[in-house]
């Protein structure tokens, strides 16, 4: 019973943090409609600071906490809000989604750079390790007291500010109608404002807090402590404060009784740190779906796309220029290195057929990348091309079970449940030598007739298949499937009242998707002939998906130059770089996606707006007003107005 | 047996009652009007009708079937189509897409073998906006926009349609060419469940019309009944003592009202 009670206690105190984490998460999430992804990075960088003054600077506990979490903390929250949130339409999840991811990615390079790993850095609890209470035959540390305390503290102010303040009023107000509440004297972006500072604060005092208990500060585990956080919100449908602290309370108690109770040896040892992931899809799964509303259509701003006879002449002249410039490649090195960008590419083109044209967000693909890798690798050592197409499959089917749960859910979940897949998959698989293994050999691509020996043969071969999916997923977009994706992304309901079953419809294009990232993850390996665990770290996969949004996830250009950047640009650059600077690629990758909110069709995309406005002037057809994709301006109520660009002339 | 039967509906918001207890009907080759003061819940039954909305109780039937457990895309299967009072149509894609969208979906879950093209085409000039086919959906004037809506719903093949609010953004030559419109399908079998604000566009079409108020259907019957109903009256302008009793109305149906 003694034991039990300890137990609790600790839970309770565990829940604690993931309660205050998600609460912050909640409160930005409600108010101003976009979930920060980056909260956890918020509150990682906020715990950092906190070591550099009190440990650092040798700071009074009160003063530096003061510093971070009434200063600090705030002005961060309210900074990001003013320059990064607002100019995005929160109803464009896809963009606010990239923007603050990019924004977790650039806070990583920051605070690795910053804060080198070199050094052992820890937060000294509150009051020493050897200050604790006796209760109930236990021993339980004055931290876990404060913890437990801080986080009702937080729960009663907080129900106090939204329920009997003006402002806490406000807030809930702004949620519901924002245009109606600044037309009757509301200040939304001031609400908005103050959310961002609440949530930063929330963030920084549950990674100070996680910190001090988990013993020693960590990058990773901080930032990622927000996954955890998510399943406690997602209870709460991430809309009511009180569910989201009893799923954090159930989950932290869950974790402590498993610890206590059950002995997990060998690989089960690895699920304490993941039952959060299993909790989130348990909750995903038991979620009511998203009821399908109208009044919520939106209009995406899309590329043209080529004809046919287009895109095989583009084909063809990619592979010209391919042969053409390998001929003035040398060194094995470096033509290494672009066989790896152009199969990234490949991984690439699965997240603009489900980004791009989709309108689905995954941050698993290089999950299923890596398990294409290791997949090629054990079901065909000889590189067969039916290898090539049991691994499509393989990933196909595993593509749909882990997108099932979250596709009755909004696009939101979808991206939620990925990401904790990605976590999943790499505490339980990738990173598991004896499963995976500490290398495992992966095969060349061996075609019958054909030798592909020599690293000049096989990155023709890899662009031949780069190449041949390109205009592949040109042709869907072109098609009937094409059309069905963008008109579900403008308006699912109209889509089911047209008889689209939308689950479906989603299903197969997830699974299409996973299947062409694992036949390019196969093509990876080959080109690497082994792969290890440290490849397929789950935080690479959100670097692969903003630099294909930085390039333009709607073209298969913007997924060729995504690769290319990734293995030829941070293999060249970043050696050349003192090893302060080594994850400034992190911090540019981060920089590129939050500049993203003026174009989501990235570089390619304003590319093309350039040349669209540049090409009558140079004599050829004068502005056809078909050609200029019109801004559009969703208004309230649900109408879309076209506010036409006047053609040139 | 009418094709389309709701059994006392009743549509709860939390404590607001958006439909109590609603019956009403509509029958193929029929416009029937449903027509009432904002915020009587005519859009709230068009969603329960769909299947965007979950009803708290009660029933809708199909030709005899029951649809009421029945999700939104296998309602639209069995043959039933829509309109939005807010527009729904796909901006992204030109007018002609937004029919072909969904004559290639009709065409793939009926198995039939139509021409995409051909049907494509005969629906966008069907309703008058063959001219408008390149142009992109959300760069439509409202009018326009609304009858490519009704195009796509056309698409479909449907044996109900549900039009919410169809004439709003037609001016009047465009809302009696719409009126004829709807005429000629209702004669070749379509039945048509039609909310509307245009009373004119409403008496001229509507064979039969239901009134809604505050969530209760308060009246029922041909367009001449409905004009002269008091209840309909004072729920529109509210209740005047003043008001000429029906039965001293000119063309007042002999045998008075309900």
């Amino acid at each position: 019973m003694d034991v039990f009670i300890g137990y609790t206690i600790a839970g309770i105190a565990i829940g604690a943090v993931y309660a205050i984490a998600a609460t912050g998460l909640v409160v930005t999430y409600t108010t101003s409609g976009v979930f920060n992804f980056a909260h956890g990075a918020t509150g990682m960088l906020m715990a950092f600071l906190y070591w550099q003054l009190r440990v650092h600077q040798h700071w009074a506990a009160p003063a530096a906490l003061v510093m971070v979490l009434l200063v600090a903390a705030p002005l961060y929250g309210v900074l990001t809000e003013r320059v990064l949130i607002r100019p995005l339409d929160p109803g464009d999840t896809g963009t606010t989604m990239v923007v603050t991811i990019g924004l977790l990615v650039m806070s990583l390079g920051v605070a690795y750079t910053v804060w080198p790993v070199t050094a052992d850095r820890t937060i000294p609890s509150f009051y020493g390790p050897y200050a604790f209470v006796r209760l109930f035959g236990n021993r339980i540390p004055y931290q876990e007291f404060i913890t437990i305390g801080l986080a009702a503290a937080v729960a009663v102010s907080l129900r106090f500010l939204f329920f009997r303040t003006r402002i806490g009023v406000a807030m809930r107000g702004v949620v519901d109608d924002r245009p109606l509440m600044a037309l009757n004297g509301g200040y939304p972006y001031r609400l908005n404002a103050l959310s961002w500072a609440i949530g930063a604060s929330l963030g920084a005092l549950a990674g100070i807090l996680q910190s001090g208990s988990a013993g020693g500060l960590q990058v990773l585990d901080l930032t990622f402590l927000v996954v955890n956080a998510y399943a406690a919100a997602l209870l709460g449908r991430l809309k009511s404060l009180p569910l989201t602290f009893a799923g954090a309370m159930i989950l932290g108690l869950a974790a402590q009784y498993l610890t206590g109770y059950v002995t997990l040896s060998g690989w089960l040892s690895n699920l304490k740190p993941v039952l959060p992931t299993f909790f989130l899809f348990a909750i995903l799964l038991i979620l009511r779906p998203v009821r399908l509303r109208a009044g919520a259509a939106t209009v995406t701003n899309a590329l043209r796309v080529p004809s046919l006879s287009r895109s095989l002449a583009s084909g063809a002249a990619f592979l010209a220029a391919a042969a053409l410039v390998e001929q003035f490649l040398h060194g094995g090195v470096v033509i290494g290195e672009a066989s790896e960008g152009v199969a990234i590419g490949v991984v690439g083109l699965s997240v603009v057929l489900l980004t791009g044209y989709g309108g689905q967000i995954s941050l698993a693909q290089y999950a299923f990348m890596g398990f294409g890798a290791w997949l090629f690798g054990k079901l065909a050592p000889g590189g067969g091309i039916l290898g090539l197409v049991a691994v499509a499959l393989v990933c196909a089917v595993l593509g749909a079970i882990v997108a099932l749960p979250a596709l009755r859910l909004t696009g939101l979940y979808l991206a939620l449940s990925t990401l904790a897949f990605a976590e999943l998959a790499y505490d339980l698989f990738f990173s598991q030598t004896n499963i995976m293994g500490a290398e495992d050999a992966v095969p060349r691509v061996h075609l019958p007739g054909v030798s592909l020996a020599g690293s000049k043969a096989e990155l023709f071969f890899e662009c031949v298949v780069f190449a041949i999916f390109a205009v592949g997923i040109l042709a869907i977009r072109r098609g009937s499937m094409g059309r069905l994706l963008m008109a579900t992304r403008d308006s699912s309901a109209a889509c089911a009242t047209l008889g689209a079953n939308l689950t479906l419809v989603k299903l197969l294009l997830f699974a299409a998707s996973t299947a062409i990232a694992g036949v390019g993850g196969a093509l990876w390996g080959g080109v690497e002939r082994e792969v290890t665990s440290l490849d397929f770290e789950y935080q690479l996969g959100l670097s692969l998906v903003l630099i294909v949004y930085i390039w333009g996830c709607c073209s298969p250009a913007g997924a060729l130059l995504g690769g290319l950047s990734l293995s030829l640009l941070y293999p060249q650059i970043v050696p050349h770089l003192p090893s302060r600077w080594s994850q400034l690629g992190l911090i540019l990758t981060g920089l590129g996606a939050v500049s993203l909110g003026r174009n989501p069709n990235g570089i390619i995309g304003q590319i093309s707006d350039g040349w669209q406005r540049v090409r009558p002037r140079l004599g050829g057809r004068l502005g056809d007003p078909v050609s200029r994709w019109p801004a559009t301006l969703p208004q309230s109520d649900g109408e879309v107005v076209g506010v036409a660009a006047a053609a040139d002339g | 047996m009418p094709l389309l039967q709701t059994a006392e509906v009743v549509v709860r918001f939390g404590g607001i009652h958006a439909l109590s207890g609603v019956d009403l009907d509509a029958e193929e080759g029929c416009v029937t009007g449903l027509i009432g003061p904002n915020g009587a819940g005519k859009t709230t039954t068009m969603n329960v009708i769909s299947g965007l909305q979950s009803p708290t109780r009660g029933r809708v039937f199909l030709d005899g079937g029951d649809i009421t457990s029945k999700s939104v895309h296998k309602r639209a299967r069995l043959g039933l189509a829509r309109t939005f009072q807010r527009l729904e149509v796909f901006g992204s894609l030109s007018a002609r897409d937004n029919v072909r969208v969904a004559v290639e979906l009709h065409r793939r879950y009926s198995r039939t073998k139509v021409d995409v093209e051909e049907t494509t085409l005969a629906l966008l000039e069907r309703t008058g906006i063959a001219g408008l086919s390149d142009q992109r959906a959300d760069t439509l004037s409202t009018g326009a926009a609304r009858l490519t809506e009704l195009a796509r719903a056309l698409a479909t093949s449907p044996r109900l349609l549900l039009l919410d609010e169809p004439g709003s953004g037609l001016d009047s030559a465009e809302s009696e060419a719409f009126g004829h419109l709807l005429g000629e399908l209702a004669a070749e079998g379509l039945g048509i469940l039609m909310v509307e604000h245009d009373m004119e566009l409403v008496m001229q079409v509507c064979t039969r019309i239901h009134v809604l108020d505050f969530g209760v259907k308060i009246a029922e019957g041909t367009p001449a009944e409905i004009r002269g109903d008091p209840r309909v009256q004072a729920a529109y302008l509210g209740a005047d003592d003043e008001a000429v009793p029906p039965e001293e109305l000119e063309g007042a149906p002999a045998g008075g009202h309900q």
